[in-house]
């Protein structure tokens, strides 16, 4: 084959130049822009007009236990999204992953939540959780206890709200570790039959090594999608009542666009992305860990 | 030890079904909500099931929503093809060449599922303020896509790997100039997952939330997703005709879900394993 050699070395930047340039463009540019406005005391009406003020707003945030609180609740959501949506996925898939009669409308059904828009998923669970006529509290009073304000009460909006997440959420998990219950080998069921293993053993010594490395991929991404999460919870709640939601996005919203202060908002969405990144270095590190032991 | 495991499989079904009531609940309540009036619903003993009478007229009178439905077409179709057509190319190129600068690529797309939108939006929106991009819904296009394409381009550079190069060696081979071998010889190869990737672009534009809140003030431009959160707390709209509306903005997205679920699961876990 005649090739140019230049020509060839430099497709590849030809082909992923559209691409690179779109993200610098719209993603990369918008977060330095982002970062820059943290040390700065721009206001909404004048986005471009702020002036550098050093690091006050960070100073201001490490010394407000409404931050801590927001980072408490954040931390708290998260960690039950991920836990709620594995526990459930990994359920979920092991009970689809033998045949049954109406298996495929059992599947269709469990995976449908994750299609569901967030906009649609907010209306039928604000809907749902009406603290008057929503047919949970219509459930909790037929069952003889009071009904609860599911939004409303401080004590119930984050259930309620993680509730709401891992309805939606789930099956994501659930047709990951599917996939990856699928490649199984079936030899291997045999064998651990063959020597005798229950149920219980074999899913812990033949499958789970299987699940891991795919389990840990869902938790990552569970992870970094619960932390920047936005859309369900400012609709179900706005990060009410009394802050009980306010997690780190929702207050990066709510600095910007009701209180007008981006400075501030823009150094609160830097902490949280530092968030997202210790998680997914975490993340990359065990993974190589893991791939070095194997390959002892 | 077969009594055993068949009341293993008894409990197995019940688990099930259990679980597939629980979950099939919100969507079931969603159609029924739809089917009555607000003096049914409200009534405190309101009915459990649809009115099976009104089920025909479901999507009747669904007002400025159609409107809005028309402009999240416009805006998921905008960022399909915009994020297609980068997608492709950029999956080709990690899929095949080994270059400087590919880690970081890599890298890139991974880090824009991390990115809050909420921390980008109001640099975006002073830029899109300077570029007249404000309450436009090209605007839109142009936002979503940057979170659409990354996805799209792992759901195509996995289904890529699994073409071997030399069905491209032997079309080269063949006669079939380099330009052409991308699109004539690869694309066909890997349609399902360009499908796929159509799929999961097309409903990151219909579906989006924040850029849309922020951005549009016109009501007549607001896409569904913004028309349907204003009524949330607002308490004129009969709640059957708010659950008719958010019905129709479903629909859609279920239907092509369950088509292509399978290969959107395989990209988005390869682009986090191959970093």
């Amino acid at each position: 084959m005649i090739e140019n050699p230049g020509a060839a070395r430099r497709l590849p930047y030809l082909f992923v130049g559209g691409a690179a340039v779109y993200l610098v463009l719209l993603t990369a540019a918008p977060l330095l822009n982002g970062l820059w406005l943290s040390v700065t005391d721009a206001q909404l009406l004048n986005p471009t007009g702020g002036s550098f003020i050093g690091f006050q707003h960070y100073a201001r945030l490490f010394g407000d236990p409404g931050f801590y609180h927001s980072l408490y609740v954040t931390l708290v959501y998260t960690a039950a999204v991920v836990a709620g949506s594995l526990l459930l996925g990994t359920v979920a898939a092991v009970l689809l992953n033998r045949s049954f009669p109406g298996r495929t409308a059992a599947r269709t059904v469990l995976t449908m939540p994750w299609a569901v828009p967030t906009v649609a998923v907010s209306l039928i669970f604000v809907w749902i959780y009406n603290n008057d006529s929503g047919v949970l509290n219509r459930l909790v009073r037929a069952l003889g206890f009071d009904a609860q304000g599911w939004l409303t009460d401080t004590s119930w909006a984050l259930v309620a709200v993680t509730a709401a997440s891992v309805w939606k959420v789930f099956p994501f998990v659930m047709l990951v570790v599917l996939a990856a219950l699928q490649s199984v080998p079936d030899e291997l069921y045999e064998s651990s039959r063959v020597d005798g293993a229950d149920a219980l053993n074999t899913f812990r010594q033949i499958v789970f090594p299987y699940l891991l490395p795919m389990l840990r991929v869902a938790a990552l991404l569970m992870t970094i999608w619960s932390l920047r999460r936005f859309d369900i919870v400012w609709l179900l709640t706005q990060g009410g009542p009394v802050e009980a939601t306010n997690t780190v996005v929702i207050s990066v919203y709510r600095e910007s666009f009701i209180n007008s202060d981006l400075g501030l908002s823009a150094a609160i969405g830097a902490v949280g992305l530092v968030l997202s990144t210790v998680v997914t270095v975490a993340h990359f590190a065990l993974e190589r860990r893991s791939k070095e032991s194997e390959a002892w | 030890m077969v009594t055993r495991s068949r009341r293993f499989g008894v409990l197995r079904a019940l688990v099930v079904l259990v679980l597939v009531a629980v979950v099939g609940f919100p969507l079931y309540w969603m159609v029924t909500t739809a089917t009555r009036r607000n003096q049914e619903i409200f009534a405190g003993d309101a009915p459990l099931v649809p009115d099976p009478a009104r089920l025909g007229e479901l999507f009747s009178g669904l007002g400025p929503m159609l409107d809005w439905l028309a402009n999240s077409a416009f805006v998921a179709f905008g960022t399909t093809l915009l994020s297609l057509l980068m997608a492709v190319l950029a999956a080709y190129a990690l899929s095949r060449y080994r270059f400087r600068g590919r880690g970081v690529f890599g890298f890139a797309l991974f880090a824009t599922q991390m990115l809050p939108e909420a921390l980008i939006v109001v640099p975006l929106y002073a830029i899109f303020l300077v570029l007249g991009l404000l309450n436009d819904l090209g605007g839109l296009v142009l936002a979503n896509t940057a979170f659409a394409m990354p996805v799209a381009v792992w759901i195509l550079k996995s289904a890529i790997d699994r073409i071997p190069v030399e069905i491209e060696e032997s079309a080269r081979v063949d006669g079939c100039p380099r330009y052409a071998v991308l699109p004539q010889v690869v694309l066909p190869l890997v349609m399902p997952s360009v499908a796929a990737a159509a799929v999961i672009s097309f409903f990151d534009g219909w579906n989006e939330f924040l850029f849309a809140n922020t951005f549009m003030v016109d009501k007549e431009k607001w896409p569904a997703s913004k028309g349907l959160a204003s009524y949330v707390g607002e308490f004129v709209t009969p709640l059957g005709t708010v659950m008719s509306a958010a019905l129709v903005f479903t629909l859609p997205a279920i239907v092509f879900f369950l088509l292509v679920q399978r290969r959107i699961v395989s990209g988005l876990t390869s682009g986090s394993v191959k970093g």
